[in-house]
């Protein structure tokens, strides 16, 4: 027996903290103060909320609880959780699983962090170009000099560019115009638009990255509150019907098979089409987990925005404009809004159905946004459809 | 052989399940896993065969040759141990015998470093207590 939910449950709430270098706020009091302005825009209090799914930074022990605490409630369901960039969706997916079985009826869902505070502000204790000791207390890695995020996303990109001929410059495309997207948005977290030539020159990190290809390292929290969507008729917001879901783990490991450049998002993607009973075609924005620049073109195509190798060519051809054929990370993404893990891109999804943006900003007639989460170690994908009606 | 007391980079922390692996390193052979039930290798070591499960296996030489799977080029300094080193080349490197491990490439110039690249394994003994295994083109 199959249950389709799909256009049942949906977004009624978005907030965030202050995001990009914010310094002075713990990670779960960044959060805290997302989830309030997200219950809030929802119109709702505290007390309306029973359920809260969350995830931080990763050595808080039962995440869930200090939300809790801090938000003042006790609910009849929650949990943290622990897939990286894909927990965010994961929480969204949980959430509606959760009201469907009964548990609980309003959830608040939300990621925060204090990565910019913990390495880059002038507080910080740890020294720039430092990797933390639970990274250096392992084999396989560290004794080559293999260290930090960028790796991951180097080796594929070499075995992407060896197979299908991409090149740096196409990349570059996907900096630039993520930054172009950046610099309307007041909040980002860097809005100088920065040009092809500023991508040549950008110093090497890992080879073929360069700083350009690599996200930022932010301070910020995002947070959403999901219900059904005969709720959501009386509530303050148009709703974000979520119309499909999915979710796909490679946990044999990015090395094994072809997991580098053809990745989850492969499965991920088409659990979520088949359960809202759409097609790439049918999207209207896409706000993909950005990472590195790498990661995005692979995405591209694992959606079916673009074939298989030809995501170099797409990029460069404007395709993620405003107004190209997928408008992709109005909002900057983690390239240049800010790096919250795919919380922000939920929030830009949901944001951009509401129809409430001014004019460049805004993804003309926008009706069904898709969603990507990605992380943990480098293998978990999930995949959110958002629509503007319920079906 | 670098000097012990000058060796400044991390060195591997063995779990109970590598440490056979990490001592063959030191007598100069590369030591992965093959499943007496199915005959697959993998890596890294564990104690079960990840295709079938099976508990029953050993270890066995591998030849050392393989190819470079994918490959990144280190320009950043994330550990002083690596400040003189850099670029320094990183792989995934694939073993004749199918299982893929992360190592350095060296003896070429990282510009020259492709992917599907031939290569094949060598020692080095980093300090009298470890031995890391690394690849050169073959
Ligand atoms: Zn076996």
């Amino acid at each position: 027996m199959t249950t389709n939910l799909s256009g049942k449950y949906a977004i009624v709430g978005v907030g965030q903290s202050a995001i990009g270098q914010v310094g002075g706020v713990s990670s779960t009091n960044l959060l805290a103060i997302a989830m309030k302005n997200a219950i809030e825009d929802a119109g709702l209090t505290n007390k309306d909320i029973d359920g809260l799914v969350s995830r931080g930074t990763d050595e808080i022990y039962c995440h869930h609880q200090k939300m809790g605490e801090l938000m003042g409630m006790n609910v009849s369901y929650s949990n943290s959780l622990d897939s990286g960039g894909a927990s965010q969706i994961m929480a969204i997916m949980l959430a509606c699983q959760a009201i469907e079985t009964g548990l609980c009826n309003t959830v608040v869902c939300g990621y925060g962090r204090d990565t910019w505070s913990r390495t880059r502000s002038p507080r910080s204790k740890m020294a720039v170009d430092m990797v933390s000791q639970s990274q250096l207390g392992l084999e396989f890695g560290p004794e080559f000099g293999i260290l930090g995020a960028p790796v991951d996303y180097a080796f594929a990109l070499s075995r992407h560019q060896a197979l299908y001929g991409t090149t740096k410059e196409q990349l570059g495309h996907i900096a630039v115009t993520l930054r172009k997207h950046a610099s309307k948005n007041p909040l980002a977290q860097m809005q100088t638009p920065i040009t092809m030539d500023d991508y040549a020159n950008a110093r090497w990190i890992v080879e073929p990255l360069n700083l350009l290809d690599c996200s930022l390292l932010s301070d910020g929290a995002g947070a959403v509150v999901v219900t059904t969507a005969e709720r959501a008729k009386d509530l303050k917001q148009p709703p974000a019907y979520i119309l499909g879901f999915g979710s796909h783990n490679n946990l044999r490991g990015w090395y094994h098979n072809d997991h580098m450049t053809n990745t989850a998002a492969i499965q991920s993607s088409q659990a979520a089409y088949r359960m809202a009973g759409l097609g790439p075609k049918d999207i209207d924005t896409a706000q993909l987990y950005d990472c590195f620049t790498y990661m995005l073109m692979a995405e591209l195509e694992d959606y079916g925005f673009c074939k298989k190798g030809e995501g170099g060519p797409f990029v460069a051809s404007g395709a993620l404009d405003l107004d190209g054929e997928i408008p992709t990370n109005t909002s900057g993404g983690q390239l240049s809004e800010a790096h919250v893990e795919g919380m922000l891109q939920i929030l830009e999804g949901a944001r951009q159905l509401r129809h409430q943006y001014p004019i460049e900003r805004q993804v003309p007639n926008a009706e069904v946004a898709l969603i990507s989460g990605h992380g943990g170690r480098t293998v978990c994908h999930s995949t959110l459809i958002l629509g503007r009606q319920p079906s | 052989m670098t000097e012990a007391n000058t060796y400044n980079k991390p060195l591997p922390v063995p779990s109970p399940e590598t440490e056979a692996f990490w001592e063959g390193c030191k007598r100069h052979e590369l030591l992965i896993p093959r499943c007496d039930k199915c005959g697959s290798h993998w890596f890294p070591p564990s104690i079960l065969c990840p295709e079938c499960l099976s508990t029953e296996w050993q270890w066995v030489k591998a030849s050392g040759k393989g190819k470079v799977f994918a490959f990144g080029v280190y320009h950043r300094v994330y550990h002083q141990g690596f400040k003189e080193e850099v670029p320094y080349t990183v792989a995934v490197v694939e073993l004749e015998e199918g299982p893929r491990m992360v190592s350095n490439v060296t003896g070429i110039p990282p510009t020259d470093v492709k992917v599907d690249m031939p290569v094949e394994v060598y020692f080095d003994d980093v300090t009298p207590e470890a031995t890391l295994y690394k690849f050169k083109p073959a």
